[in-house]
């Protein structure tokens, strides 16, 4: 049946208005908004409670039944989670540790997917890098924590527990097949002609890649960025493990105060939340037309 | 053109940059193939070491050979069965229901309307939060009895509804699936929506002029033209949800007793709880080890096409 739909010849010309659209399936209208109206209210509300909760006065906070529209508005909590509850310094750790992550990964990870686009480094190396994406971080923590806590030391001489390096570090080799895969897609779908012009013109191939083929992966380039610095400005387990207090991270801040005082905290905590929302939003807003590819680390086209 | 070509061309290149020419596409790939090495090969390595010793914070500084002892400490703990067993039919409950949910939204988003494009950018938004903060919202927005979940569920059921979502079963676990629901169905919408927008008209033309209807051609025409990417978008969301770490920490820690334990948090409270580094770390290897064939099974067979047609 697909055979014969692909041969028979379409029948209207170019340029003429489609009457007939086709069987598609496609729910009727009301179903079909009511559904996506549900789906949007099933978003929504955690995200407004979580909005509204971060200006609510104490009272309104601890009142029954739960207040909804809170009638003092208030940004206290915003000063406090800030200023007392490790905000800036997570805020700052955080933006740190995702600028540098973001920067080496894509360093490292455009060459790396260059090469193994261009010169046939290639085909092993790219399943080796998407294993990396497929191990639990909680198989390589425990011995990480002792590499940093201890063995660092030792055997180096210098500590990385509680460090912004660590976490660079760690996140740089999280981030990588991310940005390996996405380049490779990338490189091999650029036309390999305006290169091999410049190495005629007497670039060296190092030049080749620096004046030509990064500039013109930017786009893509922008867009691996993105997704490395959303990993590292989520990211949580290594970051409670690694770096509990002078590295400390917004997910690990607020896990603190959700978890540690339950009842007390709410209203910083959620302002806190609401601030470390505007980065991520932000660029997953930049993203999106490269979100399908991103996400599948280049195995659907988006 | 041809004087700026002579003019480069008559700069003889050193030895070093020849030989950096000459060496380019390996030079190009080893720091980051270093680095990668350097930060997992090497730790599983030392890994392997530290799961047939005794290191454990709690029981002193030598770390004596026990053999397979940290292995069977593991399976003698009913609470890492029954985490393990968890983490599976956790993961397979919140993947199917995003597959659903995902494939219905993508239906009801396909074709164009008014506000298509300001709700996109709204169903995208939890792709790009941090897990443990959605456990935080979810927390936030279910416990007893300053969340309004209570209050919402009593709207719509009959009677006031005072549930402690986060300690009564099964409750606690509809509200960590659900939370893993609303961060993840994005996911699957965005890849599913890629694929049913790359069907062609067509097919659907064809079909229709064939006499189909509608639920045929979902059935007959659609479906088996998405089997492809669904199979995509539910390994790296099994793969994906089997480390589900972050919700249970922000929003049950496990609890009540250890009744929402997964894999990965067990492992966690292992090693940074009690200090087990030793069991915890032999732990993690039998865990990355189901892992692996499970992924590696349900990559090689995927990934093929893909790297057949780029090559």
């Amino acid at each position: 049946m697909r055979d014969a739909a692909l041969d028979r010849p379409r029948t209207e010309g170019p340029g003429s208005i489609r009457v007939v659209r086709g069987g598609r399936f496609r729910p009727g209208g009301v179903v079909r908004f009511v559904f996506i109206g549900l789906y949007v209210g099933f978003l929504v509300l955690p995200l407004y409670w979580m909005a509204v909760t971060s200006i609510k006065g104490q009272d309104d906070q601890l009142s029954e039944p739960p207040v909804w529209f809170p009638s003092d508005p208030t940004s206290v909590n915003y000063a406090d989670a800030l200023n007392r509850f490790n905000g800036w310094k997570g805020l700052e750790n955080s933006l740190i540790v995702a600028f540098i992550t973001t920067f080496l990964a894509v360093l490292l990870g455009t060459a790396a997917a260059y090469s193994m686009a261009r010169y046939r480094t290639g085909k092993h190396l790219a399943f080796w890098f998407l294993s990396q994406r497929m191990m639990p971080p909680i198989a390589i923590i425990i011995p990480i924590f002792l590499l940093y806590s201890r063995y660092a030391e030792e055997w180096f001489g210098f500590t990385l527990i509680d460090t912004r390096t660590g976490l660079v570090l760690l996140y740089t080799v999280f981030a990588l097949p991310f940005t390996v895969w996405m380049m490779y897609a990338y490189f091999r779908q650029m036309p390999p002609e305006l290169e091999e012009a410049a190495l005629v013109d007497g670039c060296s191939r190092l030049q080749a890649l620096g004046k030509v083929a990064w500039p013109l992966a930017a786009p893509g380039i922008v867009s691996a960025a993105a997704f490395a610095f959303i990993f590292s400005w989520t990211e949580f387990l290594f970051a409670q493990v690694l770096a509990r207090d002078h590295a400390v991270t917004v997910p690990v801040a607020l896990a603190g105060m959700i978890t540690f005082f339950q009842g007390n905290l709410y209203g910083q905590a959620s302002a806190l939340t609401m601030v470390s929302l505007i980065p991520a939003v932000l660029l997953g807003i930049l993203v999106q037309r490269h979100l399908v590819r991103g996400l599948t680390l280049g195995a659907v086209q988006g | 053109m041809a004087t700026r070509a002579e003019r480069i061309g008559r700069r003889r290149p050193t030895a070093v940059s020849s030989w950096v020419d000459r060496h380019i596409g390996w030079l190009l790939v080893s720091p980051a193939v270093l680095i990668v090495v350097a930060l997992t090969i090497f730790p599983l390595g030392f890994s392997l070491w530290l799961a047939f010793v005794q290191y454990d914070f709690t029981l002193g500084p030598e770390h004596p050979w026990v053999g397979l002892d940290n292995f069977v400490e593991n399976w003698k703990d009913p609470v890492w069965r029954a985490s393990l067993w968890r983490t599976v039919w956790f993961s397979v409950t919140m993947v199917a229901i995003e597959l659903v949910l995902g494939m219905l939204l993508a239906l009801a988003m396909l074709r164009p309307f008014r506000a298509r494009r300001v709700l996109m950018t709204l169903f995208v938004i939890p792709l790009f939060i941090s897990p443990v903060v959605v456990g935080g919202f979810f927390d936030l927005f279910v416990r007893r009895p300053y969340g309004v979940a209570n209050q919402l569920a009593s709207w719509v059921w009959p009677g006031t509804v005072t549930v402690d979502f986060t300690n009564d079963s099964p409750w606690l676990y509809l509200v960590l699936i659900m939370a893993d629901v609303w961060q993840w169905t994005p996911f699957m919408f965005v890849i599913l929506l890629a694929g049913l927008s790359a069907i062609p008209d067509t097919l659907y033309e064809a079909a229709d002029l064939d006499g189909a209807k509608p639920r045929q051609s979902f059935f007959f025409v659609t479906l088996p033209l998405l089997v492809p990417i669904i199979l995509i978008a539910v390994t790296f969301r099994l793969i994906d949800a089997a480390k589900l770490f972050d919700i249970i920490f922000s929003l049950t820690r496990g609890g009540p007793g250890t009744d929402t334990y997964t894999t990965s948090y067990y492992l966690y409270q292992q090693g940074f709880e009690f200090f087990h580094l030793g069991q915890g770390t032999a732990g993690a290897w039998m865990f990355l080890i189901m892992l692996s064939f499970v992924s590696f099974w349900l990559v090689r067979r995927l990934l093929k096409p893909v790297e057949e047609n780029s090559l």
